[in-house]
């Protein structure tokens, strides 16, 4: 995917970011890390397009983010798993399959079986997302936004409100989808995830990008604040 | 199981037995035989109750939904409005709520229909009761879930038929029928403005026959009728449908 952002400031609740440039050619799953309050969380939103910058450009594979060819072209995934608890794990696909993009029933029930398969649900599409574990719940929505058949997926530190097992179980779930051709943008606070998954680092403190580059900067930190994160995060 | 059935009979058997006790140690012989002839009137009354309620339930309904809307809505003046209505009726007793309503407001329009000014005054004060019910109904779907159907791109009506109603209606079932049994409970003051309900029938009986106790006993019961089953719906509905 290609990615830039020229001029960006925003203010989203208590992260600021400010007059933020970057340019990135051909990288298929870039992290955005930092301490909370950094800005990195503001980022991943004003490039899913769910925020309007108060000043600047962000572009996507070369559309616009404001535009809705952009939203269309995305898939989210957020802290908590945001299923639609009346619905079943495989409801919360078809739903979306039949009605935002007019897929045949037969045909996104296909689709929704494939997709939760891939992420080892197969046997718990009929139940409803409070009769699963957080992590299988996150995993559908993971499976959700992969139904879609998004260029890019986004993940809003999708194991922020898991127990570490659970944690272990969403990520090795996730890093199965490396080969599956989609493009990703992620928050994590999961170093050896980060270290694994993506092929660039954007490392943000106090709403600015501080270092940037492939994931061995995480190894060799230059700036004093990236050595100071990464001696306290594991 | 058996020892949860065998605990409850014993409960529900020992108010049975304080109720004979209190019955049969009124000053006047206990002599149910005297309602006889008025069972019709008393079912009549029973009848009415259910249905003043059901009117006050659907009227607050709708009322508590324009209040809702107001709180929400970006007219400042709207939400003011919400705020000194619901503190107002807050400190209200329903009782005063209902004699204001039938015997200085409604004059004051020329209005004198006591037992309509009386429901009016029922759905008045239920209506604040009401908007908090829904207010909490929608704060209940998560903001990530708004931006979900934003992302996948639902158009509103489809979030309204396909995701938002689905969810409300079941967070909103419970307290509602906590409303209607608390409008069931309220209606018997309707009886000020002798409106023919349950409690206004009774004391037409007792008047005629001094069956007070043999009244009183009966009124009691069939308020019980309605509202325990009523609350264990409720609590069935919680179990079976609630959503986490």
């Amino acid at each position: 995917m290609n990615l830039s952002i020229k001029n960006v400031s925003h203010t989203y609740d208590i992260e600021v970011i400010n007059d933020l440039n970057i340019d990135l050619q051909n990288y298929h799953s870039i992290a955005m890390i930092g301490v909370s309050g950094s800005g990195k969380s503001t980022l991943l939103r004003l490039l899913a397009g769910l925020e309007t910058p108060t000043e600047g450009t962000l572009t996507v594979n070369g559309r616009d983010v404001s535009l809705s060819d952009h939203r269309r072209s995305i898939g989210m995934v957020f802290q908590t798993h945001s299923l639609f608890p009346h619905l079943t794990l495989k409801e919360n696909i078809t739903l979306v399959l039949e009605k935002t993009r007019g897929i045949a029933q037969e045909k996104a029930s296909a689709i929704a079986d494939e997709n939760l398969d891939r992420l080892s649900l197969a046997d718990q599409g009929h139940k409803l997302p409070q009769n699963v574990s957080g992590g299988q719940a996150q995993r559908a929505s993971i499976a959700r936004a992969l139904s879609i058949d998004p260029e890019i997926i986004f993940l809003d530190e999708p194991t922020a409100s898991l127990d570490p097992i659970l944690t272990d179980e969403v990520l090795s779930g996730i890093e199965k989808l490396k080969t599956s051709g989609k493009d990703f943008i992620f928050v994590s606070h999961v170093l050896s995830f980060v270290r694994d998954f993506a092929d660039y680092v954007i490392y943000m403190d106090k709403g600015k990008i501080v270092e940037h580059g492939t994931p061995d900067i995480l190894d060799a930190p230059k700036s004093s604040s990236l050595k100071n994160f990464m001696s306290k995060v594991r | 199981m058996r020892n949860k059935t065998l605990n409850y009979s014993a409960a529900i058997g020992l108010f049975a037995v304080f109720i004979i006790f209190v019955a049969l140690n009124q000053a006047t012989p206990f002599q149910i035989g005297r309602l006889e002839s008025y069972g019709g009137l008393i079912i009549g009354g029973f009848f009415r109750t259910i249905l003043v309620s059901f009117i006050a339930l659907v009227g607050s309904m709708i009322t508590g939904f324009i209040l809702f809307l107001m709180a929400k809505s970006k007219n400042g003046f709207f939400r003011a409005f919400n705020d000194v209505f619901t503190e107002i009726i807050y400190g209200t007793p329903l009782l005063v709520a209902i004699i204001m309503m039938a015997f200085v407001v409604g004059p004051a329009f020329n209005t004198y229909n006591r037992p309509v000014l009386g429901v009016i005054g029922l759905i008045v004060y239920i209506t604040p009761y009401m908007a908090n019910i829904f207010r909490s109904a929608f704060k209940s779907i998560p903001e990530e879930q708004y931006l979900a159907m934003d992302i996948f791109g639902f158009t509103n009506v489809q979030r309204y038929i396909y995701i938002i109603i689905p969810q409300v209606i079941r967070i909103l079932m419970p307290p509602l029928m906590n409303n209607f049994s608390l409008i069931i409970k309220g209606s018997a003051l309707l009886n000020v403005l002798a409106y023919r309900e349950l409690f206004y029938s009774v004391s037409i009986m007792q008047s005629r026959t001094f069956g007070y106790a043999e009244g009183y006993i009966t009124m009691w019961i069939l308020y019980i009728v309605i509202t325990i089953p009523l609350s264990q719906f409720t609590r069935y509905f919680e179990r079976r449908w609630s959503l986490q």
